[in-house]
Formats: C-alpha cells, sequence, structure tokens
C-alpha cells in the first residue's frame, strides 16, 4: 500500500532523510521511531504531499504521489504533530470544510458522519464552538476526525498522542487498532516506545535519515540481541549515534 | 537591572541577528526596502520644505501659520502615538506567546512589566520618528535655527512619546481589567476604525481645499485662529511647540528649560504611575488574558449569506469560499475595515461633486473627459491600495493551517484560482461604482463613459491576479497578525508593480483617448492611419491585461508549489 523508494530530502548543506526505501502492506500499523531529528516528520510530510522529496518516489496505492498527486491525497488521511486549524471556524464547520474539499457531498449521510466522528471523539459538546476556544489536545482530536472523515486507505500520523491526556491517548489506540482491522493502512511516527510497542505490528528506526533497523518487536529485539522492553532496544540500536542527526552533506 | 537587560536581550539579540545572518536574497529585500523608504522620506521632506517655504513668504501670517501647523502635527503625532501605544501594548504585555515564559522566569514583575513597555515604546514610536523627521527637518532647514532647537526635537520628542506609551499602556491595563485581553482588542480595532473613518469623512467634508483658494485668504486667518481651540497651555505637545518655536522663529529661549522641565517631570510622573498601576492590576489581567475565550457564534445572518454566495460552485471551492467569508466575517480587526473602505468610496465620490471646473480656462466638455479619463488611473491607484489590504494577504490567510491545503486532493491551481473568483466580484463592483458614480457626476459622453468602465472592468482582473500571485509569491503563513503580511516586502513589491500595470494602461490609452475625445467634441473624422495607431494601443492594453492575470498567477502557483 506504502513504497518509499530512494526517497530523499536535503536543505541547503543537511540531508534530512537519506535514500529511504521502504513497503509497508496493506491494513499493517506501521510505528516509525527514530530519535529527535532523525528525519521522521520530514519523511511524513512528504509521503503526505506537503513537502516535495529532493529525490526518489512516495507511491501509496499504486499511484506515484508526484505523478497523480490528486487522486493520492483522496486517498490519504494526514493527521501533523501541531493542530494547526482554521481558528474562526466551528468545528463542525471545519469538518464540513474538510469534506468539501475531498468533494463528498454535503447530504445528510455526512451530517450523520460528522456527528459520529465528533462523538467517538468526545467532541459533540464542542462542535458549534468556534476552534479558537479549543484545547490544544481538543484541537488535535479534531483534526483525527478530519482525517478520518473522508475514509482513507492511508492514515499518515506524526507523534499522535503529543497533547493527550490519558483518556484521549487510549482512545486514539483503540481507534488506530480498529481502522488497522478494516485494513486501513496506518504510518504512524511517534516518541512513545510504549505506544509502539503496543499496537504496532511493524516497526522501523530511522537514524540521521536511513532506516537502521526493521521488523515487529520480536525481530527487532533478535536485531539488538537484548532482552526485555523495546526501549531498551531502541536505545541498543541507536547506541553511539545519539547525537549523530541528520547528516550534513560536507560530511557525507 | 541586570535581569531587566536580559529580558530585553531577546529582542536585541533577535536584531542583531536579523542583520548579521540576512542571507542574499534577504539583503536584497532590504536595500529595496530602504531605498523605498528614503524615496518616500525625500518626498515628504520635499513636500513640507515647499509649504513651509511658501508660509514664509506670506507677509503677516507666514509664520503664524507655520507654527499652528507644528502644533497641529505634534498634536496628530501625539495621538497617533497613544492610539499605536494601546494597540501594541496589548500583544507585548498580554498576547505575546513568548509572556508566558517571562512570567515563568524569576524576575519581578515589575521587571517583566517595564521589559515589555519599552518592547511597546519602540514598536509603537519608529513610525512615528521615520514620519516626523522629515517634517521636522524641512523646519530646520527653512528657518535655520541653531542647535538648541535639535537639541530639544530629540530630548522633548523622546519625552512626548514616553507620555503617549504611559497612557497607551495605561488605557490597556485598565481596558484588559474590564475586558479579556482578545476582546479588549477587538474592541479597539473597532473603535479605532470607527473613529478613523469619521474623521476622515469629516476632514474631507470640511473641504479643506478651500485653503488654497486665494479668494478666502481673510476667512483662513481666522480659520487658523480657531485652530488654537484644540490647543491648551496644559498639554505636552504645547510645551514642545512653544520651546521648538523658539528657536525657529529666534525669539526669546527662556522659557525652553521650564516648558522641558514641565514635559520630562510629566513624562517622569506618567512612567512611576504605570508601575505602580502595573503592579496592582498586570498581572491580574494577563492571567485573565490566558482564560479560553468561548463564545457562541451568531451564525444565522452569516450562513444565508455564505449559502447564497458557495451556491454556483463547485464543492471544493465552495468549501474554500465557505470558510474564507465565515474567516474574515468572524476577525473584527478584518471586517471592520470594510467600513473605512465605504468612508474612502463616499469621499471619492464626493471629491468629484465639488471639482472646480468652471474656474479653469481650459474647455469644460474637455477637461470633464479628460479627467474622467485620468480618473480611471486614479480608480486603479485606489483598488491597489484595497488589494495590497484585502487581496495580497489572502493566501497568507492560511496562516499555519495551509498544511491542509496542501495535503487536500485540491490542486494548488483550483486553490489560487478560487481565491481570485472570490475577491474578483466585490473588486469589479467597487471599480465600476467609483468609475460610473464619478462619471456621472462628470457628466461626461456616452463613448468616455463606456471606454472607463470597460477599461477598468479589465484591469481589476489584472489587479486581482496581481494581488493574488504575488501574494502566493510572498508568502506569510507565521504571522501573528494578517495585517502584518501587507506591510512587507511583498506588499511593497504589489504596490510597485500595481501602480506600474495601472500608469501603462493610462499611458497606453491616452493618445488614442485625446484622439477619439478632440474627434467627438468637434464633430470631425479620425483619419486612416490614426485609426491603426489606437487599434495598436488598445491592442497592446488587451495584451497587457492578458499578461497582468497570467504571469502572476502563473509565477505564484510555481513559488507556492515550491513552499516548504
Amino acid at each position: 500500500m506504502i513504497k518509499l523508494i530512494h526517497l530523499t530530502k536535503t536543505y541547503k548543506d543537511l540531508r534530512a532523510v537519506d535514500d529511504l526505501n521502504l513497503e509497508v502492506q496493506e491494513g499493517t500499523l506501521f510505528g516509525f521511531l527514530g530519535p529527535n531529528g532523525a528525519g521522521k516528520t520530514t519523511t511524513i510530510r512528504m509521503m503526505a504531499g506537503v513537502l516535495k522529496p529532493t529525490s526518489g518516489s512516495v507511491i501509496i496505492n499504486g499511484m506515484d504521489l508526484a505523478q497523480e498527486p490528486q487522486k493520492v491525497k483522496k486517498c490519504i488521511g494526514f493527521i501533523p504533530d501541531r493542530p494547526y486549524v482554521y481558528e474562526k471556524l466551528t468545528g463542525r464547520e471545519f469538518l464540513k470544510f474538510i469534506a468539501g474539499l475531498y468533494g463528498m457531498d454535503s447530504a445528510s449521510s455526512l451530517e450523520k458522519r460528522i456527528q459520529e466522528l465528533l462523538e467517538l471523539f468526545d467532541l459533540s459538546h464542542w462542535g458549534d464552538e468556534l476552534i479558537e476556544s479549543y484545547s490544544h489536545g481538543m484541537k488535535q482530536r479534531l483534526v483525527m476526525c478530519s482525517a478520518l472523515l473522508p475514509q482513507p486507505k492511508v492514515l499518515i500520523v506524526d507523534e499522535p498522542m503529543v497533547g493527550l491526556d490519558p483518556r484521549g491517548s487510549r482512545l486514539v489506540k483503540d481507534i488506530f487498532l480498529g481502522e488497522s482491522r478494516r485494513k486501513t493502512t496506518i504510518f504512524m511516527s511517534t516518541h512513545s516506545l510504549e505506544v509502539a510497542a503496543e499496537v504496532c505490528q511493524e516497526i522501523a528506526i530511522i537514524q540521521a535519515g536511513k532506516i537502521i533497523a526493521r521488523g515487529n518487536s520480536e525481530e527487532l529485539k533478535r536485531l539488538a540481541g537484548v532482552e526485555g522492553s523495546l526501549e531498551s532496544v531502541f536505545l541498543k540500536l541507536t547506541e553511539g549515534k545519539r547525537i549523530a542527526h541528520a547528516t550534513p552533506l560536507s560530511a557525507a | 537591572m541586570r535581569r531587566l537587560y536580559l529580558l530585553l536581550s531577546p529582542r536585541i539579540w533577535g536584531f542583531r541577528n536579523v542583520l548579521s545572518k540576512a542571507t542574499g536574497k534577504g539583503r536584497k529585500r532590504t536595500l529595496i526596502m530602504v531605498l523605498v523608504g528614503l524615496a518616500f522620506w525625500a518626498l515628504l521632506f520635499g513636500l513640507s520644505f515647499r509649504v513651509l517655504k511658501y508660509f514664509q513668504s506670506v507677509e503677516v501670517i507666514g509664520d503664524l501659520l507655520a507654527h499652528h501647523l507644528l502644533g497641529m502635527i505634534l498634536m496628530v503625532f501625539f495621538s497617533l502615538l497613544i492610539f499605536s501605544h494601546v494597540i501594541t501594548a496589548l500583544s507585548n504585555l498580554y498576547l505575546s506567546s513568548d509572556l508566558e515564559l517571562c512570567h515563568a522566569c524569576p524576575a519581578h514583575l515589575e521587571e517583566v512589566f517595564i521589559s515589555r513597555a519599552i518592547y511597546t515604546l519602540v514598536d509603537s514610536s519608529w513610525m512615528v520618528v521615520v514620519f516626523g523627521l522629515p517634517v521636522m527637518m524641512a523646519y530646520g532647514f527653512v528657518f535655520k535655527p541653531g542647535s538648541g532647537f535639535y537639541f530639544s526635537l530629540f530630548h522633548m520628542g523622546l519625552g512626548l512619546a514616553l507620555i503617549a506609551g504611559g497612557i497607551g499602556v495605561l488605557i490597556t491595563m485598565i481596558l484588559v481589567r474590564i475586558f479579556p485581553a482578545q476582546r479588549t482588542r477587538d474592541v479597539i480595532m473597532l473603535l479605532g476604525v470607527c473613529g478613523l473613518g469619521a474623521l476622515y469623512l469629516m476632514f474631507r467634508l470640511l473641504r479643506p481645499e478651500r485653503l488654497v483658494d486665494p479668494d478666502a485668504f481673510f476667512s483662513i486667518a481666522q480659520y487658523m485662529a480657531a485652530l488654537q481651540g484644540p490647543d491648551s497651555q496644559y498639554l505636552p505637545t504645547h510645551w514642545m511647540t512653544e520651546a521648538l518655536w523658539a528657536y525657529l522663529s529666534r525669539s526669546s529661549t527662556k522659557d525652553v528649560f521650564f516648558e522641558s522641565s514641565l514635559l520630562w517631570s510629566t513624562a517622569g510622573a506618567v512612567t512611576v504611575i504605570n508601575v505602580w498601576v502595573a503592579e496592582a492590576i498586570y498581572f491580574a489581567g494577563f492571567s485573565k488574558s490566558q482564560e479560553a475565550k468561548r463564545r457562541r457564534s451568531g451564525r444565522r445572518l452569516l450562513d444565508f449569506f455564505v449559502a447564497l454566495i458557495r451556491r454556483p460552485f463547485r464543492p471544493e471551492l465552495a468549501a474554500m469560499i465557505d470558510k474564507d467569508l465565515r474567516t474574515f466575517f468572524r476577525d473584527n480587526a478584518q471586517w471592520s475595515q470594510l467600513l473605512l473602505l465605504g468612508a474612502l468610496v463616499v469621499v471619492y465620490v464626493y471629491n468629484f461633486s465639488v471639482l472646480p471646473l468652471d474656474k479653469s480656462p481650459i474647455r469644460v466638455d474637455f477637461l470633464q473627459n479628460e479627467i474622467a479619463f485620468l480618473n480611471v488611473g486614479l480608480a486603479g491607484f485606489v483598488l491597489s491600495a484595497v488589494s495590497v489590504r484585502f487581496i495580497f494577504p489572502a493566501v497568507s490567510s492560511e496562516g499555519a493551517a495551509f498544511w491542509i491545503v496542501q495535503s487536500s486532493p485540491v490542486p494548488l491551481r483550483r486553490f489560487l484560482w478560487t481565491k481570485f473568483a472570490l475577491y474578483l466580484f466585490p473588486m469589479l463592483v467597487l471599480g465600476e461604482v467609483l468609475i460610473v458614480l464619478t462619471n456621472h457626476l462628470l457628466e461626461v459622453t456616452p463613448f468616455m463613459m463606456g471606454l472607463s468602465s470597460v477599461t477598468m472592468f479589465l484591469a481589476v482582473f489584472g489587479i486581482v491576479a496581481l494581488g493574488v500571485g504575488m501574494g502566493a509569491m510572498y508568502p506569510n503563513f507565521n504571522h501573528q497578525n494578517i495585517a502584518q503580511v501587507a506591510t512587507g516586502f511583498g506588499g511593497l513589491m504589489f504596490m510597485i508593480l500595481s501602480a506600474a500595470f495601472i500608469a501603462l494602461i493610462v499611458a497606453l490609452e491616452a493618445g488614442p483617448v485625446y484622439v477619439l475625445v478632440m474627434a467627438d467634441l468637434r464633430r470631425g473624422t479620425v483619419p486612416g492611419w490614426q485609426w491603426l495607431v489606437i487599434g495598436l494601443s488598445f491592442s497592446a492594453v488587451l495584451f497587457l491585461m492578458a499578461a497582468a492575470v497570467h504571469q502572476p498567477m502563473k509565477m505564484g502557483l510555481k513559488a507556492l508549489s515550491r513552499y516548504e
């Protein structure tokens, strides 16, 4: 469902993502881990069509994002790490706006779907309030509603748990698992190793713009040669490279 | 004191970094801004110099006029400074995102307050300094006072800014104590815009052009005498005016020390009172401003209006138009500017109704038609000024939420053209209202009415495309306030290009219009070769208009596609 082929992004003299190759099967809940500055958000933003790769391709649902951006974006729901939205709209208006962008009709079925999502994310009492009055966590949940609204085949999520309380966090995990069971492919970056261990069927660890390990929890433990939690695996695999973030081109 | 410096240091270091770490592109932009600023500065200086020279040449009342003008200028600057401080203090003392950090650090409240008040003083005063300096320099060049004038100008100017700042900050603190900070900004913006609109209308309807009518000169003397009314010996502007005038008129300067002392003791008192008041109410106001603003949106009228406008568009375009309209009309700082626009249109049309055409030595019918033609240029400039405020920031108005557009299946091309479509209709209406109403007042020929209406109709396409396209070429998605977007480098470039576009249209049409109007008025015929020139000129205008629509949109799309 998702294929990243030789994906590279450079900023002036910095290579943030370095020749990344990755394939994710349909219905997989894929965890994308890495230390700060490893290139997670850059990769995710390229996959969402928000950032243009320097080279390489993003193939989603068999289509090249660069060749057919509109068709690919119709299949994607994107949840960024910071939930910037239009503060002067109400939550319900914002969701209708998203529905409009995705060409969904504004019939009663849409109203019903919006109401369901607002209820699912515990926002139904806030649906008619201006977004400027929402807390960070509420905005984050609203953005999740908007990503799920067009029923995407692929959900691209950057740090979904930031700003969520434990209840919100549990809710999101359950929703992602449910979506995965419904064959939605979820590509999720996270700092939370607990979240990755709990919900992800497959995990990749990115370091300095390159994938350094990939597999399920057990495979990663074997690869790292450690027993115990995913945290010790992560620390072992990224050992000695903790401050070696993205590679300056001059050093490459 | 050390902590106060530390609290000020982010701004100082930030400014230093902007200067030292500017890239080639940034330096070029700064250079262009400085050059345009200098040109404006020179223009203002030249204009003030001429006015003062003229006053000096007028016997008996010339010096009186210059003296009163000085008082009026200082009074206007003082009022502007107070208003500007009220607005800026809201951001710097209550709404800035870095305030949490300042209040959380182990600094005294007094230090936090003073550091933010200094930010406010600098932010609010620099523009007045830029605009005021050439005028004051013109006084210096015309009256040739001694160095005492410049010394007094410097230190009393600083004192006056401190007083205005103190009053402005005090008003803000009291208003925030009554309303939440967010609401205070809305209230002040609304009052400010209404006040400005009313002032503008009132000033225009007073018909100040009569001041330059020699027949009414005697009454001007009376008028100037009447201007002494709002002045008072208790006002700081009065003390500064008198001190400066003592040097300018080379009369006795024995009172200057007294006036300076009055000004500085007032500045000191206002500062101390501010710190006292801040200790009592500032933190409570800041704390209140952190509370979430919760309000139910009064939506029925807006829903109806939005539904009406979005109806003809397909879903994704309708969604964007819907969002833009709601965002615009829910932002008091935005929609309230429509009131100013209304005042502008009224005054624009009124100007044409009081044109003294009968006093001109040129044939009235010829003059009417020529003015109608030049009016296309004038109305074009008005539309450019409106566009830089409303259309140029249209792309940037997406703000940090631009990722939604980027990641949506709507192509950026369609996004840009939707912005174009949204602004085109109101701009067409505005352009045609300006042209048709003024032409009607001028009683122009049907030919001129048709030509200027069609020219304006087509020019609006170019102006709107320039606004949207250049807004996409110079986007600012990180703005705190959408009004800032128009004041940047891109806004300046838009104004220059838009003015050049209008000027070029007028220049290309001027020749053919002259030939056709003269032929019409003299009931003569136009020779065949002139028809060829006329045809070429109008074709060039059409080509220019098409290019003005196509090129900026294309370049804007390219720039936006590359935006990261």
